[in-house]
């Protein structure tokens, strides 16, 4: 046969320039596609020294790929949006436990893992966009209003393969049981000016164009709009307002987008400084200032846009239990024919 | 019981040595994600049941919603065309014949990003809708021009499949029938449909079949218009309800559709091959129309052209210059030279492959390898996010089994390519050596040559066109590829495709155009050069 021995030799070394793993920096893998992080990134090199590399995809096949790449992964920290997916990753087991007196200081309890396996960086509040032209405020107060049929042909929202909405009927399934939730899936669905599509600001530009009258949407949505390089994006959010919903109740309903340390990370102790890097109180400002996310402490909002919204409640609602309603959110979605 | 011996004895006995034996190892290497999809495929979970009773019936209407209006709608553009610049002398006809390739050059995501508003101007329309008919016609209508739209841009840029292959067969095999058939005094218009299309009807067909892989395949575009296909289905399965296992068994479900399609093309176009391969060809003299009607046959070319290349083009170009300061910068460079890096390294790789797979399968006239090989280019219908979920879980295992890291290398990534792309190159020169080489090498063999003779002083010389073109194919979707380099890709590793995704999903799709532009530029030139290819063959 053609076989020769030296044949292994060269394929060990050709596994060896295939699969060169970075281990000297921390590297990050991060469904967040922001501005901001680009900023904050390059600042925390320059002030610490440690170079960071980043892989950016979504945070499913992110997930899915520490999974298959077990305890050998390259990956120091993963970085997402909605704790769903941060709970997800814990109980795939991809993220180790972390013990800092300095995260537990900066971020809140409930944006949180209790056990230090993930931790909030950003809140994002998921609120009613209205059009103040058409829609009285008084005519507004919860989402769970929002199945009452004189909302018919007046709603839009996204799809419900958006993690954003699994969370939203999440807390809805917590609050009120399963079978409210669905009932109101249904009736939000039955409501709506169009099937769903596109993105949140989608939603918002379909309201500010006379299409709907309100839409279910995530707050720096709006934000990323009216600062927009584009004045056609300026002028919609010049044409819409925010309403916080459920604020007699439990709150309106927020979620994180934060970070884990992963399992396998071979640079534990930087990885760490990262995530207290990230928590610290400049970079919450810079999330707020150039992603329009609330800090994690909300009550410490600097941005002069998220203020002038004014101040809500947010649902307290542990985040792990949204994460763990996620799949049962999803199937709900489906029964309910929100596609 | 006889011949089933007999049948192993002479594939078995008579047909082991190193070129059958290699080949058969690297077919089913190749072919091993194609049966992890394929073992899911009564792997049964509670979220399954739940898909079956509730999803399934929504997924598998609109999918084929899609593919039958995609089909029709290529048809009607792919074979009109081809009729005109065959068979009609008009102003621009010329140009038409090789510019109705180019929109092949755009990926249906950046179609689909290049249109990415005009739902928005339709909002007017349906406000009125609303306002006259009511709230339930708004939103029927609102449905109607979603599939309308997607189904159009869809389209737009998938017809030159059934172009490029209906006009060789009308150039091929055609032109003495309708000759015939317009000596005998048949009217022009009742030729099309009495001797053109029915001869031309394999070719549509391979075409069509073509054309509903590639909307089978698409993510980017159903992703943007929101349509709940079986390709969005197994990403909202996996992502959603976080199960890989139905994931994957709703993908073995698209793996069977898939096969349908094929096993109905190759029933349809049974028996009926038209190639006139008495080698005697005529250049039939076009028909020359008064002037009056230079209008129709102009419309029918300029139509799609427009809608699948020069619109798209323009508004990316519009786009691009206006944010040319921004995005033109040493990133973009890198991008680019990692994207023609990877796209030149994969169409070498898959071509040589190609090339062993098929010449050992034709030389040694082997049952085993045919079948094989068959198995090994499947991964072309696949699309390529299931491709990747399939080589996560087999790069898993792996991991477990030796400790290395395969994720995230340059060679898993170029390995899925050679998975999803290995067909793009095979058939051509599978054709190439069926048509060239196949009796020249049975001389050859039953005069003493060797497999390796045959190969390099016979084949590789008479195959010259064909490989640079089955590798110039690969090169063009590999650079255009997707999903699979967005699951699979080394760190801080950016290609075009997935610079102009990411832009995209940031909804800055203005700023995406620069990337998306370029992998346009690069592949329209292989387009154009195979098209010259093909004329200077003709001639």
């Amino acid at each position: 046969m053609a076989f020769k021995t030296n044949n292994g030799i060269f394929i060990k070394l050709l596994f060896i320039v295939l699969c060169k793993p970075l281990f000297s920096d921390i590297n990050v893998y991060s469904h967040r596609h922001y501005e901001s992080d680009k900023i904050l990134f390059k600042k925390f090199t320059e002030e610490t020294g440690i170079k960071i590399n980043v892989i950016k995809g979504s945070a499913d096949q992110l997930i899915q790929r520490l999974v298959s790449e077990g305890a050998n992964s390259p990956a120091d920290i993963l970085l997402t949006v909605d704790a769903g997916r941060l709970e997800r990753a814990k109980s795939a087991g991809i993220l180790q436990p972390i013990k800092s007196e300095k995260l537990t200081k900066n971020i809140p309890n409930e944006m949180r893992d209790e056990e230090g396996y993930w931790f909030g960086l950003t809140v994002r509040s998921r609120v009613i966009i209205y059009s103040p032209d058409r829609v009285n405020i008084d005519e507004l107060s919860t989402y769970e209003e929002l199945i009452n049929p004189k909302w018919k042909g007046r709603i839009v929202a996204r799809s419900s393969n958006n993690i954003y909405n699994q969370s939203l009927l999440a807390s809805l399934i917590i609050a009120n049981g399963r079978e409210n939730a669905l009932s109101w899936a249904k009736g939000v669905r039955k409501n709506m000016a169009r099937s769903p599509r596109g993105s949140d600001r989608d939603q918002i530009r379909a309201v500010a164009s006379g299409l709907a009258d309100v839409a279910i949407a995530n707050t720096y949505y709006l934000g990323i709009l009216a600062n927009s390089s584009k004045k056609a994006d300026r002028e919609v959010a010049t044409k819409v307002s925010v309403f916080f919903p459920n604020q007699k109740g439990r709150g309106s309903h927020i979620n994180v987008s934060g970070g884990g340390v992963t399992a396998s990370s071979q640079n534990k102790d930087k990885a760490i400084q990262f995530l207290e890097f990230l928590s610290n109180s400049e970079s919450q400002e810079i999330f707020g200032k150039v992603n329009h996310e609330y800090p994690v402490r909300i009550e410490n909002n600097k941005s002069g846009l998220l203020r002038s919204w004014g101040r809500f409640k947010a649902d307290k609602v542990s985040l792990s239990l949204l994460g763990k309603e996620n799949s049962e959110a999803v199937k709900l979605f489906d029964l309910a024919g929100w596609e | 019981m006889q011949e089933i011996f007999n049948f192993l004895r002479r594939e078995v006995y008579f047909k082991i040595n190193r070129w059958t034996l290699s080949t058969l190892l690297i077919g089913v290497f190749i072919s091993l994600p194609i049966f992890i999809v394929l073992l899911n495929l009564t792997d049964s979970t509670e979220n399954w049941e739940h898909l079956k009773d509730n999803t399934i019936g929504i997924y598998l209407k609109s999918t084929f919603i899609l593919v039958f209006g995609t089909s029709v709608l290529t048809i009607i553009f792919g074979v009109s065309t081809a009729w005109m610049v065959t068979n009609y002398d008009f102003p621009g006809s010329r140009f038409f014949n090789w510019a109705l390739i180019l929109p092949m050059s755009i990926p249906t995501y950046i179609a689909a990003y290049s249109y990415f508003d005009v739902l928005e101007y339709l909002t007017p329309m349906l406000i009125w809708i609303r306002d006259n008919f009511g709230q339930d016609q708004m939103s029927l209508f609102n449905e109607i021009f979603v599939y309308f739209t997607i189904i159009v841009v869809l389209s737009s840029v998938l017809y030159p499949y059934v172009y490029l292959l209906t006009r060789a067969s009308f150039l091929n095999q055609g032109t003495q029938f309708i000759d015939a058939a317009r000596t005998l005094g048949c009217k022009q218009r009742l030729i099309f449909w009495k001797v053109g299309f029915p001869l031309a009807r394999p070719a549509i067909f391979s075409g069509v079949s073509l054309v509903i892989m590639e909307t089978l395949n698409d993510y980017g575009a159903v992703k943007h218009f929101g349509i709940p296909t079986l390709t969005s289905g197994i990403f909202r399965t996996w992502m959603g309800m976080n199960d890989i296992t139905s994931a994957l068994r709703l993908s073995s479900y698209l793996v069977i559709f898939i096969v349908m399609v094929l096993l109905l093309e190759k029933w349809l176009r049974q028996g009926a091959r038209f190639d006139d391969k008495s080698g005697f060809k005529i250049e039939s003299d076009k028909q020359k129309i008064q002037t009056a009607q230079y209008l129709i046959p102009f419309i029918c070319c300029i139509i799609p052209l427009s809608l699948g290349f020069l619109i798209p083009v323009i508004r990316l170009s519009t786009w691009g210059y206006e944010n040319i300061k921004v995005a033109f910068n040493v990133t973009f460079l890198k991008i680019i030279i990692n994207s023609m890096g990877l796209a030149l390294f994969s169409s070498l790789l898959v071509g040589f492959i190609a090339i062993i797979l098929v010449f050992s399968e034709r030389y040694f006239k082997s049952t085993i390898l045919r079948l094989t090989n068959r198995f090994a280019s499947f991964g072309y219908s696949l699309p390529g996010a299931v491709i990747a979920i399939a080589m996560l879980l087999l790069v898993g295992h792996f991991t477990k089994f030796t400790g290395w890291i395969l994720t995230g290398s340059i060679g898993i990534l170029i390995f899925a390519y050679l998975i999803r792309f290995l067909a793009v190159a095979k058939q051509p020169i599978d054709s190439g050596v069926e048509k060239y080489c196949d009796q020249i090498n049975e001389t050859s063999r039953s005069i003493g040559s060797t497999a390796y003779q045959s190969l390099i002083s016979l084949n590789l010389p008479l195959l010259k066109n064909t490989i640079v073109a089955a590798a110039l194919f690969v090169f063009v979707d590999t650079l255009k590829e997707l999903p699979l380099t967005l699951i699979l890709r080394p760190f801080n590793f950016e290609t075009l495709a997935t610079y102009t995704f990411d832009l995209a999903v940031q909804a800055q799709i203005p700023e995406s155009s620069l990337p998306a532009l370029f992998i346009i530029l690069v592949a329209t030139l292989p387009v154009i050069w195979l098209n010259r290819q093909m004329e200077y063959n003709k001639t």
